[in-house]
C-alpha cells in the first residue's frame, strides 16, 4: 500500500512536470513577447529590455523553466530595486494584466468553480444513480423505457440550450429567482444556493443522463454475475442481494468516471461559467487567454492538471475500497 | 472598438449637444410599422429620476477591471469620469449638469480658474482652505506638482501628455520616481497653497487642461510606482474600502472630504460597489429585468448592440435608457504605411466600397447612431454635418470597382482587420460591405485590452482597424492634428495617428494653422484641410454614435455628458429612495 | 467543461493503474462468417438505430449539397439582407418567428440579416467535416498505438501507456483553447481537427490496447506466431479484423463528443473565424437574442442536439449489435 502510494505520487509529480514543461514551451516559445505585454503601451525598446531582464526572460529557456518550477515551491523575488516584490509559496508569478499574484487570483475564483462543480456533481450523482438503479431493477418496464428515452435525449442536450431555456423560463417568465450572480457561501448561504441552482442544473443535466445509463448497464451486468446468482440461490432476500452484492461492484465505473469529471470540473466549467457570468476559474482562464496573460494561463493549466491527476489517485483508492478484488499494485 | 477617448476639454458650443441625430439620417425605413424612425434621446429632460436622496448603495455593473485608476495614467473613458468624480479632485473641473452647462469649468481644488500672466505662458493657481486626503492630512500644492511630474515617468505610461507638451521642463526629464524633481523653470510652489506653471508657449485654455487627472494631488509618501493604480490615495468624496482587481471595487465615504470645499460633487450614495465580473449581455439582462438590488444599479459600459432591441421594444425599459451623443467619429482606419493601403487611390475606393448602413446596424441601428460622412463630427463643423463625397450610405460599388481598377487592383485583394472580440459584428459588417467589391477581409478578433497595443505596433498592425476619436474640446485643433499629424507616429505604442498617415504638406498646414491668431480663419483652414485629408482617405468615417446606458428604476440624477463622451456623470448620481 | 468529451468517449474513463479497458469484454471473435451481414440485420431490427442513421444521413446529405440547396433557396451563408431586418429595432428581423418567409426559409440573423437556413447548412459542413476528420485521425493514431502497445507489451507498452496517461492528465479543453488561440495564420479548420485529435486519441488507444492484449493469447494468434508469421502480418490479418467492431462502436460514440467540443470551442471564440458559419458561433450570437428572437436561438441548438442524438442512437445500437454483452458505458 505504502509502496503503491509512493510510486503513484512520484508518477503524479513526473506527469505534472511534463505538463508544466509543455505549457511552458507553448507560451514562451511563441512570438508574443511577455516583456512587451508587461511593459505596457508606451514602451521604448530599452525599457522592454529592462523589463525582460527583470523578469528573467533573458536567461536560456531551460533556466527560466527551472526558476519557474523552483518558485512554485520556494517563492522568488520578482523585479529588483525599489519596487521589487517577493512572490511567496506557492508562487506562480504575477498576472501581467492586474499585477496580482497568480495564486491569489486563482484562489479568489476557486470557491466559485468548486461550488459549481461539487453542487452539480451531487445533483447528477444523486439523480443519475437513482434513475439508473431503478431502471435496471425494473428492466424493460415502462419506468425503464421512460428513463432510457429521457436520458438519451438529455445527454444530447447542448448546455447552451439548457441554460437559456432555464434563464428564460425561471428568471424572465416566472421571475422565481433573480438573474444569477455569484454570492459567496460565507456571505449569504441562501443567496448562494438560489443563485447557483440554475448553473447546477445546467451542468448536471447531461451528466445525470450519462450516469444513469452507465449505472443501469453496470447494475444489469453485475446482477447477471454468477456470484449474484449464488446469493439468490442461497435464498437471500432480493433486497439484500441487490444492496450487498449488486450495487457495490456496479459502482466502480461510476466512481471512475466521477473522479475524472470532477477533477476536470474543479478548475472551471468554462461554458457554464460564461453562460451564467459566474466569476470562476474557467472564466478567469478564458479572459486571461484572450488577454495573453500568460502567467495566469499557465497557473490555471497546472492547477487543472493537478486536479485531474490527483483525482485519478483518489479514484484508485476509492476503487480499492469499493471492490476489494482490485488490488493496489 | 476601444475608443481612445480623450476628455472633452470644453468650450461651450451649446448647439452641438442637441444635434445628435436626425439631420443626416439617410436611411429611410420603407416599413412604417417598424420602430418609430427616430433616434432615442434621454427622457426626463435629459435627467433620469430627478434629484437623488442621500445614502444607500449604488451598484455599478461592469464587465472589466479599470485599466488604470492612477491619476497620472488615467486617460480613458469612463475611467477618467469615474476617477475624477469619486477619488481625486483636480485644480478645476467640469460642472455636473446635462447639456451645455456641463461644458463649463469651475474651480475644484483651486480657488479660481487660474490666473494667466506673461501672455498666458504662466498660470497661477491658489488652493482652497480645508482640503484633506482620506487620512485627514492636508492637500498641499507640492503634491499636485509631484503628480504632474509623474506624468513624465516612462514607468507610468498611458496618461494625458499635456503636461509633457506644455510645461517648460528640461528635455529628457524622466519623472520623479528616482528622486529627480522639476525645477522652478517648470513648476513653482512658493507655499503650500500656491502652484505656478511655466509653459513653453501660450496656452489660452490651460484652465481646461488642469481638469485632467494629471492635475490631481498624489503625496510622495504614498508613492507605490506602477502599483499606485491599486489604491489611489483619495482626495475626493469616496475612498477605496477594498479593490479586488477584476472582481470588485468598493468605495465608501471619505469622511475627511469637506463638501463645503466642493461645489460639483454631491456624493449622494454612502457606498459604491463596482462588480467587474459580469459580461455585457448579463448586465443588459439584469438591468432590463430590474430586480431587487439591480434597481439601484447602473451600467458601466454601453448597452450591447444586440440588446438594443430588448430595450427599444419595451417602453418602461426605454425610459431608463440614458442616450447621449459621444461627440466622436468612428473610423475604418487603413494602415497607410503598408501595401495595399499605401495607395491613396485604393484608399479612396474604400470610401465607396464600405457599406455604412450595414455598419450602422451593427452599432445599434439609426436609433443610436448616425452615418458619418466626414472626419469631423457635426459638433466641430457648426452643427451641420459635412458630406464630403456625397456617397450613398450603402456605398457605391461601381465607383469603388472603377477606382480599384485605376489603383491597380481590378480583381480585389485580401486584408486583415483587428477588432475587439466583443465588436466582431462591426467587423463582419465591414467584411460584408467590402466583399461586394472582391475585397476579402479576414477578421482577427482579440481582447479589447489588446487592440491598442496590436494596432499601435508597426509590425503587428493589420491593414484595417476600427477605432474612434473624440475631440478634446470643440475645435478641429483637437481632432485633425491629433490623428493625422504623421510626425507623432511611433513604431510601437502608436496612439493618435493610427493610420500612420504622414503627408508633409498636411503637416506643414497644421503648423501654419496653429500659428493663426484669428479663430475664424483657423476654423476655415481646418475645414479646407479636412477636405484634402478626406481626398487622401487615410480612414473611412463610419458613424457618429450615441452612448446607450441603462440604469435601474431606483436611480436618480442620471445624465450623461459629451465631456465624458456620453458617459454618466458620477458626481451627482444616486438613488431615488433608500430602504 | 469536459462533458461533451466524456459523453462521446465512454470507454475513456480510466485511471492510470486500474485499467477498465483491460476488463472490457471483447466482441465475440467466434462470430460466424459474414459478420457485416449479421450486424446489419441486427441493426435493421432496431428502429431506434435507423432513426439515428436517418438523422445522420439527413445532415450529411444537406451539408454535402449545401451549395446546391442554397442556390435554390437564393441566399449564400455570408450574404446580408438589409431589407429583412428593422434597423430601428436594433436590427431585429422583420416578421414573425425571426423573419421566416418564402424568401428566408428559417428567418435571418438579427443585425446583419444573414440567412439562417444557409448558415445552418454551411455550419453543418464545418461541424461534420471537423468531427469526421478528427474521428479519422484519432482512429488511426489510437489504433496504431493501441495495437502496438497491446501486442508487443513489455517496454513498448510501458512507454506508450505512460504517454497515454500523461496525455489524459492534460486538461484537454484548456489545452485546446490555449493551442487554438496561440497558433496564428493557420487554416483554422485544420488546426481544430489536429488540436481536437491530439487530446482525444488516448481514450480509443486504451480500449484497443486492452482488446489486443486479450486477443494476443487466443489460440489462432498463438498458432500464427509459432508458425513464424511476421508480427505485422499477424496484426493486420488476425488482430485488426477482430477489432473492427470495437473500433466502429467507439468511433461512432466519439463523434458526438467531437461535434460538441467543436461547437464549444467556437462558442468560446477560438474556433473557426467569421464569417465562416458554425453552429457554435451561431449559438454564441443567438444567446444574446434569446428573449427577442428565440427562433434564432432554437435552430442551431436544435441542429446540434439532433446530430449528437443521431450519433448516440446509432452508436448505442451498433454496440449492442456488434458486442451483445455490452461494453461499459
Amino acid at each position: 500500500m505504502t509502496g503503491f502510494l509512493i510510486r503513484r505520487l512520484l508518477g503524479i509529480a513526473a506527469t505534472l512536470l511534463v505538463i508544466c514543461a509543455v505549457t511552458f514551451c507553448i507560451f514562451y516559445l511563441l512570438p508574443s513577447d511577455p516583456a512587451t505585454q508587461f511593459c505596457g503601451k508606451d514602451c521604448a525598446p530599452d525599457q522592454i529590455a529592462l523589463v525582460r531582464k527583470q523578469m528573467g526572460l533573458d536567461a536560456p529557456l531551460i533556466v527560466q523553466f527551472g526558476h519557474y518550477v523552483l518558485a512554485i515551491f520556494a517563492g522568488r523575488t520578482m523585479g529588483s530595486g525599489q519596487y521589487a516584490v517577493q512572490c511567496n509559496f506557492p508562487c506562480f508569478g504575477y498576472s501581467f494584466q492586474s499585477g496580482r499574484p497568480v495564486w491569489d487570483l486563482m484562489m479568489d475564483r476557486f470557491p466559485t468553480s468548486a461550488s459549481l462543480a461539487v453542487g452539480a456533481a451531487l445533483l447528477w450523482v444523486f439523480f443519475g444513480l437513482s434513475a439508473g438503479v431503478l431502471s435496471a431493477l425494473k428492466k424493460n418496464s415502462w419506468i425503464d423505457r421512460t428513463v432510457m428515452v429521457g436520458t438519451i435525449g438529455a445527454a444530447a442536450l447542448p448546455v447552451y440550450f439548457t441554460a437559456m431555456i432555464l434563464l428564460y423560463v425561471v428568471v424572465t417568465v416566472l421571475g422565481l429567482i433573480p438573474y444569477p450572480r455569484y454570492i459567496a457561501f460565507s456571505e449569504d448561504p441562501v443567496g448562494w444556493l438560489r443563485n447557483l441552482i440554475l448553473p447546477w442544473i445546467t451542468l448536471a443535466l447531461a451528466s445525470a443522463a450519462i450516469y444513469a445509463r452507465m449505472t443501469r448497464s453496470s447494475v444489469i451486468e453485475t446482477l447477471a454475475e454468477p456470484y449474484v446468482r449464488t446469493a439468490r440461490a442461497k435464498g437471500l432476500p432480493e433486497r439484500r442481494v441487490v444492496a450487498k452484492h449488486g450495487l457495490r461492484p456496479a459502482l466502480t465505473p461510476v466512481v471512475t468516471m466521477l473522479g475524472m469529471d470532477l477533477g476536470s470540473l474543479l478548475a472551471g466549467a468554462m461554458i457554464t461559467e460564461s453562460l451564467f457570468g459566474l466569476p470562476g476559474v474557467g472564466k478567469l482562464f478564458a479572459d486571461s487567454l484572450s488577454k495573453s496573460d500568460q502567467p495566469v494561463v499557465m497557473g490555471i493549466t497546472l492547477l487543472a492538471s493537478f486536479f485531474i491527476v490527483s483525482s485519478n489517485l483518489v479514484v484508485d483508492l476509492v476503487y480499492a475500497w469499493i471492490d476489494p478484488r482490485a488490488r493496489l499494485s | 472598438m476601444t475608443r481612445r477617448t480623450h476628455t472633452a476639454l470644453a468650450a461651450a458650443i451649446a448647439a452641438a449637444l442637441t444635434l445628435g441625430l436626425g439631420a443626416c439620417s439617410s436611411n429611410t425605413s420603407s416599413d412604417p410599422g417598424a420602430g418609430d424612425g427616430k433616434g432615442i434621446t434621454t427622457e426626463g429632460n435629459g435627467i433620469i429620476g430627478g434629484t437623488p436622496v442621500k445614502g444607500g448603495t449604488l451598484n455599478i455593473l461592469s464587465n472589466q477591471d479599470f485599466s488604470q485608476l492612477d491619476p497620472t495614467r488615467n486617460w480613458v473613458e469612463p475611467e477618467m469620469d469615474f476617477g475624477l468624480r469619486t477619488l481625486y479632485r483636480t485644480l478645476t473641473t467640469f460642472k455636473a449638469a446635462p447639456g451645455a452647462e456641463g461644458l463649463q469649468i469651475v474651480p475644484d481644488l483651486a480657488t479660481d480658474l487660474g490666473t494667466p500672466s506673461d501672455n498666458a505662458k504662466t498660470w497661477t493657481f491658489h488652493l482652497k482652505d480645508g482640503l484633506k486626503y482620506e487620512d485627514g492630512s492636508p492637500i498641499v500644492a507640492d503634491d499636485i506638482k509631484y503628480n504632474v511630474e509623474r506624468s513624465f515617468s516612462p514607468e507610468l505610461p498611458g496618461g494625458p501628455d499635456y503636461a509633457k507638451q506644455y510645461l517648460n521642463a528640461p528635455k529628457g526629464y524622466a519623472g520623479p520616481l528616482k528622486g529627480e524633481r522639476l525645477g522652478k523653470e517648470a513648476i513653482e510652489v512658493p507655499d503650500a497653497k500656491t502652484i505656478i506653471f511655466h509653459l513653453k508657449r501660450p496656452v489660452a485654455e490651460f484652465g481646461y487642461t488642469v481638469t485632467l487627472p494629471t492635475f490631481a494631488p498624489v503625496p510622495i509618501a504614498k508613492e507605490t510606482g506602477a502599483n499606485y493604480s491599486n489604491h489611489p490615495f483619495s482626495s475626493g468624496p469616496y475612498k477605496i474600502e477594498s479593490y479586488d482587481r477584476g472582481k470588485r471595487l468598493v468605495l465608501v465615504r471619505n469622511t475627511n472630504w469637506d463638501p463645503s470645499t466642493d461645489t460639483v460633487r454631491k456624493a449622494y450614495p454612502d457606498k459604491i460597489v463596482v462588480d467587474q465580473t459580469l459580461d455585457r449581455a448579463g448586465i443588459a439582462d439584469r438591468l432590463v429585468a430590474d430586480q431587487t438590488a439591480d434597481q439601484s444599479a447602473i451600467a458601466y459600459t454601453e448597452l450591447l448592440p444586440a440588446k438594443v432591441s430588448d430595450v427599444i421594444t419595451n417602453p418602461s425599459v426605454k425610459a431608463r435608457l440614458v442616450s447621449q451623443s459621444e461627440g466622436c467619429t468612428a473610423f475604418l482606419e487603413m494602415n497607410t504605411s503598408k501595401a495595399p493601403f499605401d495607395n491613396p487611390k485604393l484608399r479612396l475606393a474604400m470610401q465607396y466600397a464600405v457599406d455604412k448602413e450595414q455598419f450602422q446596424s451593427a452599432v445599434g441601428g439609426p436609433a443610436l447612431s448616425d452615418i458619418a460622412t466626414d472626419n469631423l463630427p457635426p459638433a466641430l463643423t457648426d452643427g451641420t454635418p459635412v458630406d464630403h463625397f456625397k456617397i450613398p450610405a450603402a456605398g457605391d460599388t461601381d465607383k469603388a470597382k472603377q477606382l480599384m481598377a485605376e489603383a491597380g487592383y481590378p480583381n480585389g485583394f485580401s486584408t486583415e482587420i483587428t477588432v475587439a472580440s466583443a465588436n466582431r459584428q462591426q467587423a463582419e459588417a465591414i467584411q460584408a460591405g467590402l466583399k461586394r467589391v472582391n475585397v476579402n477581409v479576414v477578421i482577427d478578433p482579440i481582447d479589447a485590452s489588446a487592440v491598442n497595443s496590436v494596432q499601435g505596433d508597426k509590425n503587428k498592425q493589420t491593414g484595417l482597424g476600427i477605432a474612434g476619436w473624440c475631440p478634446d474640446y470643440p475645435s478641429a485643433a483637437t481632432f485633425l492634428p491629433m490623428i493625422y499629424d504623421g510626425r507623432t507616429v511611433t513604431d510601437t505604442g502608436n496612439q493618435g495617428d493610427k493610420t500612420r498617415f504622414n503627408d508633409p504638406a498636411v503637416n506643414a498646414e497644421f503648423d501654419r494653422i496653429a500659428g493663426l491668431t484669428d479663430v475664424k480663419a483657423a476654423n476655415d483652414a481646418y475645414l479646407a484641410l479636412d477636405g484634402k485629408i478626406m481626398d487622401e482617405s487615410p480612414a473611412v468615417p463610419l458613424s457618429w454614435q450615441k452612448k446607450p446606458l441603462l440604469v435601474g428604476s431606483n436611480i436618480a440624477g442620471a445624465f450623461a455628458n459629451s465631456v465624458w463622451s456620453g458617459q454618466l456623470d458620477y458626481a451627482v448620481i444616486g438613488l431615488k429612495s433608500v430602504k | 467543461m469536459t462533458a461533451p468529451l466524456s459523453t462521446g468517449l465512454p470507454g475513456g474513463a480510466g485511471a492510470a493503474a486500474s485499467d477498465p479497458g483491460d476488463a472490457a469484454p471483447a466482441p465475440d471473435p467466434q462470430a460466424p462468417a459474414s459478420p457485416w451481414r449479421l450486424t446489419w440485420d441486427r441493426l435493421r431490427r432496431r428502429r431506434i438505430a435507423l432513426v439515428g442513421l436517418g438523422i445522420i444521413a439527413f445532415f450529411v446529405l444537406t451539408a454535402a449539397l449545401a451549395p446546391l440547396i442554397t442556390a435554390v433557396s437564393g441566399h449564400g451563408p455570408t450574404d446580408t439582407d438589409k431589407k429583412a431586418i428593422d434597423p430601428y429595432l436594433g436590427g431585429l428581423p422583420r416578421g414573425t418567428l425571426g423573419g421566416v418567409s418564402p424568401n428566408h426559409w428559417l428567418g435571418v440573423e438579427p443585425m446583419l440579416g444573414r440567412d439562417v437556413f444557409a448558415r445552418l447548412l454551411y455550419g453543418a459542413q464545418i461541424s461534420l467535416l471537423v468531427a469526421f476528420s478528427a474521428a479519422l485521425m484519432i482512429t488511426v493514431i489510437g489504433v496504431v498505438l493501441g495495437i502496438t502497445a497491446g501486442y508487443f507489451g513489455g517496454r513498448v507498452d510501458a512507454v506508450i501507456s505512460r504517454f497515454m496517461d500523461v496525455m489524459m492528465s492534460f486538461p484537454s479543453l484548456i489545452f485546446m483553447m490555449a493551442l487554438l488561440s496561440v497558433v496564428k495564420d493557420v487554416n483554422r479548420v485544420l488546426l481544430l481537427i489536429v488540436v481536437m485529435s491530439l487530446f482525444s486519441w488516448p481514450y480509443i488507444a486504451r480500449v484497443i490496447r486492452g482488446q489486443t492484449m486479450s486477443l494476443k493469447h487466443r489460440e489462432y494468434v498463438e498458432a500464427a506466431r509459432v508458425s513464424g508469421t511476421p508480427s505485422v502480418r499477424i496484426l493486420l490479418t488476425e488482430i485488426l479484423p477482430n477489432l473492427t467492431g470495437t473500433i466502429i462502436v467507439y468511433v461512432t460514440l466519439a463523434i458526438p463528443g467531437l461535434i460538441g467540443t467543436e461547437a464549444g470551442l467556437t462558442y468560446l471564440g477560438v474556433g473557426v473565424r467569421p464569417p465562416t458559419p458554425s453552429w457554435g458561433q451561431m449559438i454564441a450570437d443567438s444567446a444574446l437574442y434569446y428573449k427577442v428572437d428565440p427562433m434564432f436561438f432554437v435552430l442551431p441548438s436544435a441542429c446540434l442536439f439532433l446530430v449528437v442524438l443521431g450519433f448516440t442512437l446509432l452508436g448505442d445500437a451498433l454496440r449492442d449489435a456488434l458486442d451483445p454483452k455490452g461494453s461499459r458505458a
